[in-house]
């Protein structure tokens, strides 16, 4: 999807979008908050949803004088737990074939190219369904872009476990991929 | 298996502290197995970015719905078939049928049925022999029929004599269909 055809209204009241640090964290934030609810397994639109929903949470949040600190972990916490409540797509993606996505990967390719491409990436869904839940959710976050503290309290776990989880999936993905 | 494998991740995601940092940098320039590793844990984690952008796209990429395209195209075979037949132009008729007499055509005698009920009576018309003078101008049937009615069920009381009846012809196309009606006396 295109950045054009997502909304770019700030759901949020007048006194709050007019705030550039929020208005700026939302431009920042929005692709890889539906980037990492698409991956966990939600639609577009419900990914949209979320992030909306997140994002009116955030105007309670500072409304209520919360804490303004680590806004990025807070709101890929909230749009975590959120996409925690749509249980019935929370797990549908790793279990869904990725022919979509294969072609989009291969579009720029050769033929020879794309063959090989899809394989690879084929290899690596086959691995990526093998870990674990919280392996598989610490490499999303990791590749959203959050540090590992950041993660820890996403997942509510302690930061030495998030460093730890994060090991064990990137050693499997490597060994089962052959890389 | 070396000792440090554990902390490599760590390590290229800058998670470490500095000294811890630094005493790892020194390890991975002596040790080839942690380069390796470091190699292949670089690659992986790239693969996953690209895997997941991959998702991405696929997940919010604007759908046709499969059958839209099929209805459209059937849709368009249709308007196609349909503007075809109705601006098509019939060819010409051939000179030796004339549809239309110079004399007009008299009207048959009325066709009796004895002992047929006043009600409806349908009877098969022969039909006429070739060379009749004033046989009728249409086209050629495969079949006619004729159907007698009483007037009074057509006109009101009164208005026609009592006892007449009306024959109405049909004229019957190949497909069975009627294609012409007309009433004489």
């Amino acid at each position: 999807m295109s950045d054009d055809s997502l909304p770019l209204a700030l759901p949020l009241p007048r006194w709050v979008a007019d705030s550039s640090e929020v208005t700026a964290l939302y431009r920042e934030l929005r692709k890889p908050l539906l980037r990492y609810l698409v991956c966990l397994g939600l639609s577009g639109d419900e990914s949209q949803d979320v992030v909306q929903d997140a994002f009116l949470s955030l105007q309670r949040h500072l409304a209520s004088a919360g804490a303004e600190d680590n806004i990025r972990g807070w709101l890929f916490r909230v749009a975590h737990n959120l996409a925690r409540n749509r249980q019935v797509s929370y797990h549908r993606r790793f279990a869904e074939p990725l022919d979509a996505g294969f072609e989009i990967l291969a579009e720029q390719a050769t033929p020879e190219q794309a063959v090989l491409e899809k394989e690879k990436y084929r290899r690596l869904l086959a691995a990526v369904r093998k870990l674990s839940e919280s392996e598989r959710e610490c490499l999303l976050l990791r590749a959203s872009g959050l540090r590992y503290r950041e993660i820890a309290e996403v997942l509510g776990m302690a930061t030495s476990t998030v460093a730890d989880t994060v090991e064990r999936a990137v050693t499997k993905l490597a060994e089962m991929c052959n890389v | 298996m070396c000792d440090r494998e554990a902390k490599l991740v760590a390590w290229l995601d800058g998670e470490l502290p500095g000294d811890e940092a630094a005493a790892i940098r020194a390890h991975v320039g002596e040790c080839q197995t942690c380069r390796s590793r470091i190699t292949a844990y670089e690659k992986v984690s790239e693969d996953f970015h690209l895997y997941c952008n991959a998702v991405f796209e696929a997940g919010t990429k604007p759908r046709t719905l499969p059958w839209i395209p099929v209805l459209a195209t059937a849709a368009v075979v249709i308007v196609s078939f349909i503007v075809y037949f109705r601006t098509r132009v019939a060819p010409p008729r051939p000179a030796s049928a004339p549809i239309v007499s110079a004399q007009p055509v008299p009207i048959p005698a009325p066709v009796s049925t004895p002992g047929a009920a006043p009600g409806k009576a349908a009877r098969h018309k022969p039909a006429p022999p070739p060379g009749k003078p004033h046989a009728p101008q249409w086209e050629p049937w495969e079949t006619s029929v004729e159907i007698a009615i009483p007037a009074e069920s057509v006109f009101a009381p009164g208005a026609m004599p009592e006892g007449m009846r009306l024959i109405g012809e049909l004229r019957i196309g190949p497909d069975g269909s009627v294609r012409q009606v007309r009433f004489r006396q």
